[in-house]
C-alpha cells in the first residue's frame, strides 16, 4: 500500500477502534450543552425573519423585493448561486478527493455532506419564491398536462437548472444517508437508552456490518461516487449558462462555466473551513481534524484562488482585447473603476489576494487567522455573484433603461432566513448525526501504525 | 431449534485476517463475516461477487436512451414548439438535460437495486450476531454444522488470534 509521508498522521493521539466509536458519537450520548440552545434560538430568530419575509412574498407578491423591469434578478439569484456554490463541496470532498486517493477526507466529508445538503435546501428556496406563484411550480416539471399537453422548452438553461438542482439534491442527500447507515448501526449498538437504540435502529435500516453488505456497500459508493463527479462539474456549468447564453455585456462568455465550477468549490471549501474549524472549538475533535487537515484544506485554497485571480483577469484582458465597446464599458467604466467599483474591489481582494496569505505557515496554524480568511472568502464569493448579476443587468445596451437596483428589507430578510436555515440545518447535525464517518475512519486508522507493523501484515495482501 | 454457532470474536483486522485464511486452508468457509469497516482479504476470501456497478451502467444506458428519445418526441411530433425560429429537434441542446436526468436515474435505480440485494431498508430487524461487530470488534460466525471433523482445530485457530464467544 501506498503510503505518503507528506500529510503526516491522520488521527493523533493513539486511539482504538473503540476509542474512535465513542469520542465521536459523545456529543449525540452528551447532555445538550446551553451554548445550543442558543444558537438553537439565533437560528430560529432568523428562520422567523426569513419566514416573515417569503409570507409577504408571498401576500404581496414580487413587488415587495427591490427588483425592477431592468434589474429582473437581485439578490434571490445572487444568493441562489451562492447557495449552491458552497454546496459543492460536499460533493466535491467526498468525490474528487476520493478519486485522488486522499485519506485525510475521511475526517471532513461527512460535515461537508451535510452542508451540501442543507445548502441545496436553502438555495431552492430563491427560484421557487421568484416565480411569483410558488404554488404552481409543477409547471416546470415535463408532464402530461391538460394543455395540450404542452411541454416545457427542453432547450431552456432555466429548465436545465431546475433539472440539476433537483437531482442534486437528491444524489447529494442520499449519497449523505447511504454513508451513514454503518455509523447509525454503531450509534444503535452501542447506545444504553432503549429510545436511542429504537431511533438510530430505524435510520441504520438494519445495518450490520456483514461481508456481504459492505461488498455491496463498496460497489454503491464506487458507483455513486463516480457518476456523482460529473454532477459536481456539470450543476455549476449549468447554472453558469443562465447567464452565459444571454447576450448581456459581461455575461456572455465562454470562461463561463468553469469560471462558476471552481467559484463554488472555492467558496465552498471556505465554508467547510469556516464549519471545521467551529466543529474542532466546540466539540474538541483536533485528533480526528488535526492541524495538518486543516493545513491540507488552506492549500488547496491557495491554488484555487489563484485560479479566481486568474479568471478575473481573463475576464477584464478579453474584455479590452475584444475591442467591443459594450464589453469595454462594462468592465472598465462600471466594474473596474466605476459605479460598482467597491464590490469588484471586495470581490477581488478577498477572493483572489486575501486567501494568498495561506501561504505562510504562521498563518495556517493560527486558527482565528483560518477562520476569518474563511469568512472573508464567502463575503468575497458573494460580491462575485452581486457583480455578475447587478453590474451587467442594470446597465445594458440601452441607457434609457439603465435603473440602479438595492435590495428592500424584505428581500435582505430572505436572506437572513435561509442563513437561519443553514445554522438550524448545522446545529441538528452537530446534535443528532456523527460528525465524522466513523467507519471510514476506522478504515485508515491502520495506516498511522509504523512501517515496520504494516509490512508484517502486508503477505497478506 | 435454532442452529449451532461459533463467534470467533477478534481485536484487530490483522488477526481476523490470518485466522480466516487459517479456517479456509481447512476447506471452511466462515458462513458470515462482520466487521466495522470493509476489510478487502475478507471480501475477497468470502467469494462473493457484487454486479451492482455493472446493473448501474445497464441502467444508465436504458435511462439515456429513453430520455432522449422522450425530448425528441415532446419537442418535435407530440407539440412542436417554434421557439425564435429554433430547429423542433434541437438535439445539441438535449444533451444537458439527458445526462443529468441520466445521472439521476442512475443514483435511484442502483439505491433501490443496492437496498433489495444487500437487504438494507428502512424497517428491516438486524439480525445481530456480536453487539461490537459495528463499534471495536471483528465477528467470524461458523456454522457448527459445516465443521464435521475439523471442530478442534478451528477452535485452536480461533483461540490463537482471538476468542470463542
Amino acid at each position: 500500500m501506498y503510503n505518503s509521508e507528506v500529510r503526516g498522521r491522520l488521527i493523533t493521539g493513539d486511539k482504538s477502534l473503540g476509542q474512535i466509536s465513542r469520542e465521536i458519537i459523545a456529543p449525540i450520548h452528551a447532555k445538550t450543552p446551553v451554548w445550543w440552545y442558543i444558537a438553537v434560538l439565533v437560528g430560529l430568530t432568523m428562520f422567523g425573519i426569513g419566514g416573515y419575509s417569503i409570507f409577504l412574498t408571498l401576500t404581496k407578491g414580487i413587488g415587495m423585493w427591490g427588483v425592477n423591469n431592468t434589474v429582473a434578478w437581485g439578490w434571490a439569484i445572487i444568493n441562489f448561486v451562492w447557495w449552491i456554490g458552497i454546496g459543492h463541496a460536499g460533493t466535491a470532498f467526498s468525490i474528487f478527493l476520493l478519486i485522488l486517493r486522499q485519506k485525510w477526507r475521511t475526517a471532513i466529508n461527512r460535515a461537508a455532506e451535510a452542508m451540501t445538503v442543507v445548502a441545496v435546501f436553502c438555495a431552492g428556496l430563491f427560484p421557487l419564491m421568484h416565480m411569483g406563484r410558488p404554488w404552481l411550480f409543477f409547471y416546470i416539471f415535463p408532464y402530461p398536462n391538460t394543455r395540450g399537453p404542452l411541454w416545457v422548452n427542453f432547450n431552456s438553461p432555466l429548465f436545465w437548472d431546475f433539472v440539476a438542482i433537483s437531482a442534486y439534491l437528491l444524489i447529494s442527500a442520499s449519497f449523505w444517508y447511504f454513508g451513514m447507515l454503518p455509523d447509525f448501526a454503531t450509534i444503535r449498538d452501542t447506545a444504553k437508552s432503549k429510545i436511542k437504540k429504537a431511533v438510530y435502529g430505524v435510520f441504520a435500516f438494519g445495518w450490520t456490518g456483514s461481508s456481504r453488505e459492505w461488498l455491496r456497500f463498496e460497489g454503491l459508493s464506487f458507483v455513486l461516487g463516480g457518476i456523482a463527479a460529473v454532477l459536481v462539474v456539470s450543476v455549476h456549468s449549468i447554472v453558469s449558462t443562465d447567464f452565459a447564453v444571454s447576450v448581456l455585456p459581461g455575461w456572455h462568455t465562454t470562461i463561463f462555466p468553469p469560471y462558476f465550477v471552481v467559484g463554488a468549490i472555492f467558496s465552498g471549501f471556505a465554508m467547510v473551513l469556516t464549519l471545521v474549524v467551529i466543529m474542532r472549538a466546540l466539540y474538541k475533535m483536533n485528533d480526528f481534524i488535526t492541524d495538518s487537515h486543516i493545513d491540507a484544506v488552506c492549500r488547496v485554497l491557495i491554488f484555487i484562488s489563484l485560479i479566481m485571480g486568474t479568471a478575473y483577469l481573463t475576464e477584464i484582458f478579453m474584455a479590452w482585447y475584444s475591442g467591443s465597446e459594450y464589453e469595454i464599458y462594462m468592465f472598465f467604466h462600471n466594474r473596474l473603476f466605476g459605479e460598482y467599483a467597491p464590490q469588484f474591489w471586495t470581490m477581488f481582494i478577498s477572493n483572489a489576494i486575501v486567501p494568498q496569505l495561506f501561504w505562510f505557515k504562521a498563518v495556517r496554524k493560527r486558527m482565528w487567522i483560518v477562520f476569518v480568511i474563511s469568512i472573508i472568502i464567502n463575503i468575497g464569493m458573494w460580491f462575485e455573484r452581486f457583480n455578475i448579476v447587478v453590474t451587467s443587468l442594470s446597465h445594458d445596451y440601452l441607457p434609457a433603461t439603465w435603473a440602479p437596483y438595492s435590495p428592500s428589507l424584505v428581500e435582505i430578510g430572505f436572506f437572513v432566513g435561509t442563513l437561519g436555515m443553514f445554522i438550524l440545518g448545522v446545529l441538528l447535525f452537530f446534535r443528532y448525526i456523527p460528525m465524522i464517518a466513523i467507519a471510514e475512519l476506522k478504515s485508515v486508522a491502520k495506516f498511522d501504525k509504523s512501517r515496520k507493523e504494516q509490512l508484517k501484515d502486508t503477505k497478506h495482501e | 431449534m435454532s442452529k449451532d454457532y461459533i463467534l470467533g470474536v477478534f481485536k484487530d483486522e490483522e488477526s481476523l485476517v490470518e485466522a480466516f485464511e487459517k479456517v479456509k486452508e481447512k476447506g471452511i468457509l466462515p458462513l458470515e463475516v462482520y466487521t466495522p469497516y470493509p476489510v478487502h482479504e475478507i471480501l475477497e476470501g468470502m467469494g462473493i461477487k457484487t454486479r451492482i456497478t455493472h446493473a448501474a451502467f445497464f441502467y444508465g444506458v436504458f435511462a439515456a436512451i429513453g430520455i432522449l428519445a422522450f425530448l425528441t418526441w415532446a419537442a418535435s411530433f407530440s407539440w412542436p414548439l417554434n421557439y425564435g425560429g429554433k430547429p423542433f429537434n434541437s438535439f445539441p441542446s438535449f444533451i444537458v438535460v439527458t445526462i443529468v436526468a441520466t445521472i439521476l436515474s442512475i443514483t435511484i435505480l442502483t439505491l433501490f437495486t443496492f437496498s433489495i440485494r444487500a437487504k438494507i431498508f428502512p424497517g428491516k430487524v438486524p439480525e445481530i450476531f456480536h453487539e461490537r461487530a459495528t463499534d471495536d470488534r471483528f465477528v467470524m460466525v461458523i456454522d457448527k454444522d459445516s465443521l464435521g471433523d475439523n471442530a478442534e482445530s478451528i477452535n485452536s485457530i480461533i483461540t490463537e488470534f482471538g476468542e470463542i464467544e
